[in-house]
């Protein structure tokens, strides 16, 4: 017989992520696609993809989106805003987290949460790159690595350098000036982590941050941010196994109170 | 959702056809006073009460830019301006102003009428003054300012007797620029028409404590024109009287300004002119209704007592705008407590600073002291290039799932 199931469909910005969950919040099956120009043909992959990933059929089971493309998918029951689904995904993974830092590939926000894991307050970053995936892609490609090898190379700095520019364009013709000038790549490159930090860590502040503290989202898988940022607000981080998925996850855990 | 299939979700006022009416009058009323030569533009915080019982005709840029964001050429109007060199980071009213009056030909309704006075009072902003600099070298008209420095905690009396003093330094710059003279029994019959239509018009607003609201956000904008731009004349009583009746009719009936009100927000600052209806009506299908804001409760002021100078510069320093931050933490918390609402939305216009500065602590200092939550959206209230709807919704959505 097969068991009760649930499917969160983030559609992002840069990536869409989806998921298949039990009851006890655990991931039967996920997938995750670039957005591209199609958020409906990315939600269509993404279902394929969990099909084929799951044991048990998922046409029956109730959908829930949320992201920015969250209207765009035909076949969900209910819309609900990442902000709602990143604290309710977070909540079920680990009840005590108060505080999450989300940086996504073109956003980054902050939540505090209640001890039952609402929302109490939030702040988004979604009109400016600097503080989004978006810099770290940006500032790699100046320094002719893969984003996947930014984070490994900033952490073999003693002494970052200074990047006292916020804004991504500004920052970037810094970071060339540190070219010039010599300076090491990994030194620019905790520098820039540095920098992206500062900018997030202002963000989290200002709603004001209770730990303990969980760290979700594409960029969240960077180690040198982690150790940034957890330097910056002065705690240290938690991060789920699958910090990519925290939004997918919470839509899928709350389609269960749609049936 | 309770609407039925056909039924809107929002509820048209029928005292609008009136407002129609009166605005078209306003506009008519600017062309003769132009042609005539006794046409000045003023700011919206001015004591508009002087010219009018002065016998001078006024029309209200700010209004004007309101028109032009309803009307979505925005960014068309403003570009007139940037094209000269103004900065998109300038006022878009400013902007739309002056934009208008380079290419009148070009804008809504040819532009305002051609001024022969610019009367700026800055308790709005200080941007005011130097927009009218700006209209006055295209115009040729005058500029005088009526300075209202601002108020913190109270108003001294050094500042109400340097304000006295600039009412008769207006009242001469009229008598000198119009040839015309002040009366005070004309001022005194001005002021009591003026005090009448804001005393209905407060009547209205303080209807909406009611539960469902009679009025809702986008009613108030539209409903408040002609007490903006046309305090002290006869003829708007009767609009203001026609939508007390409405309004009070729709409370007794228990009639909502949208069909199904579920969750009571409060509105802080100038709407999103060239979204309003959209913007509105699409919480209202949500269940969302706007029972007050801090924008059209700032015209509640009434000129009154022996001394009409002495209550002009009392009531005209003491604007909304023109105090600190804690004065609009006040009344922001007043609001949420007399209204009974469940939460605020912070609307930061990028391009008016005076009106957006300190909402972030704003924010936070409101949710302390009221226990609602809030949340701060940007844009703009006449430029949609810098307005991004979804990127508001996400913000609105996220509240609102806060709170039902």
């Amino acid at each position: 017989m097969s068991e009760k199931i649930g499917i969160g469909l983030d559609v992002g910005s840069t990536t869409t992520k989806g998921v298949v969950v039990d009851v006890s919040s655990s991931v039967l099956a996920k997938s995750l696609v670039q957005t591209g120009a199609s958020a409906s043909d990315a939600v269509e992959k993404v279902l394929i993809d969990l099909r084929r990933g799951c044991d048990q059929a998922i046409g029956s089971a109730p959908i829930i989106s949320t992201g920015y493309g969250r209207k765009q998918v035909k076949g969900a029951s209910k819309s609900v805003t990442e902000i709602t689904c990143h604290a309710v995904g977070v909540h079920s993974l680990n009840p005590n987290i108060r505080f999450i830092v989300d940086v996504g590939g073109q956003d980054s926000k902050v939540i505090r949460l209640g001890p039952k894991g609402r929302p109490e307050d939030f702040e988004l970053n979604d009109k400016c790159s600097a503080g989004t995936g978006r810099f770290l892609e940006v500032m790699a490609r100046v320094l002719e690595v893969s984003i996947d090898d930014l984070g490994p190379l900033a952490l073999k700095s003693n002494t970052p350098c200074t990047i006292s520019s916020t804004c991504t364009v500004f920052a970037e013709s810094e970071v060339i000036g540190h070219i010039g000038a010599g300076m090491s790549p990994a030194d620019i490159a905790a520098g820039i982590h540095m920098s992206m930090s500062a900018k997030i860590g202002s963000l989290a502040k200002r709603v004001g941050v209770l730990e303990p503290v969980c760290v979700t989202g594409g960029v969240a898988l960077n180690p040198a941010f982690r150790k940034y940022l957890s330097d910056n607000l002065g705690v240290s981080l938690w991060m789920p196994e699958l910090p990519q998925f925290t939004g997918a996850i919470g839509a899928a855990v709350l389609s269960f109170n749609q049936v | 959702m309770s609407d039925k299939k056909g039924e809107k979700v929002y509820r048209q006022l029928e005292s609008n056809t009136l407002l129609q009416q009166i605005m078209f009058r306003y506009m008519l009323e600017g062309h003769a006073a132009s042609e005539e030569g006794r046409l000045a533009w003023v700011t919206s915080g001015f004591p508009v009460e002087i010219p009018v019982a002065m016998g001078v005709g006024v029309s209200y840029p700010e209004q004007y830019g309101a028109v032009v964001g309803s009307q979505k050429v925005g960014p068309m109007i403003c570009g007139f301006a940037e094209d000269v060199g103004y900065s998109q980071e300038l006022c878009s009213y400013a902007r739309a102003g002056i934009g208008s009056a380079l290419k009148p030909d070009e804008s809504p309704m040819d532009g305002l009428p051609p001024p022969q006075a610019l009367l700026a009072c800055n308790n709005i902003c200080g941007t005011v003054l130097r927009w009218y600099d700006a209209v006055s070298e295209i115009t040729g008209a005058p500029v005088h300012l009526f300075d209202t420095p601002p108020l913190e905690n109270g108003q001294p009396p050094h500042h109400k007797q340097y304000v006295k003093r600039g009412i008769s330094k207006l009242v001469d710059f009229l008598a000198q620029t119009f040839n015309t003279t002040l009366e005070e029994d004309k001022l005194r019959a001005t002021a009591e028409l003026s005090s009448k239509a804001i005393g209905l018009w407060t009547q209205s607003l303080e209807a909406c404590k009611n539960a469902p609201s009679p009025l809702n956000c986008a009613d108030r904008f539209l409903a408040m024109a002609p007490v903006v731009s046309m305090r002290g004349t006869e003829h708007i009583i009767g609009f203001y009287q026609s939508l007390l009746d409405e309004v009070q009719m729709r409370v007794r009936e228990g009639l909502g300004a949208i069909r199904d009100e579920k969750v009571r927000l409060l509105w802080d600052n100038i709407p999103p002119w060239h979204a309003i209806f959209k913007f509105f009506n699409g919480l209202a299908k949500k269940g969302v209704v706007f029972p007050a804001d801090t924008y059209t409760h700032a015209w509640s002021g009434s000129i009154q007592g022996d001394d009409l100078f002495d209550s002009v510069a009392t009531i005209y320093s003491n604007v909304y705008l023109n105090k600190g931050l804690d004065a609009k933490v006040d009344k922001m918390c007043e609001l949420i407590k007399d209204y009974d609402l469940d939460g605020f939305v912070m609307f930061s216009v990028r391009s008016c600073k005076r009106y957006s500065l300190g909402q972030l602590v704003s924010k936070e200092l409101v949710t302390e002291r009221t226990g609602v939550p809030g949340v701060v959206v940007e844009g703009d209230m006449v430029d949609s290039r810098v307005f991004s709807m979804a990127q508001i919704e996400t913000r609105i959505d996220a509240l609102l799932e806060m709170l039902i």
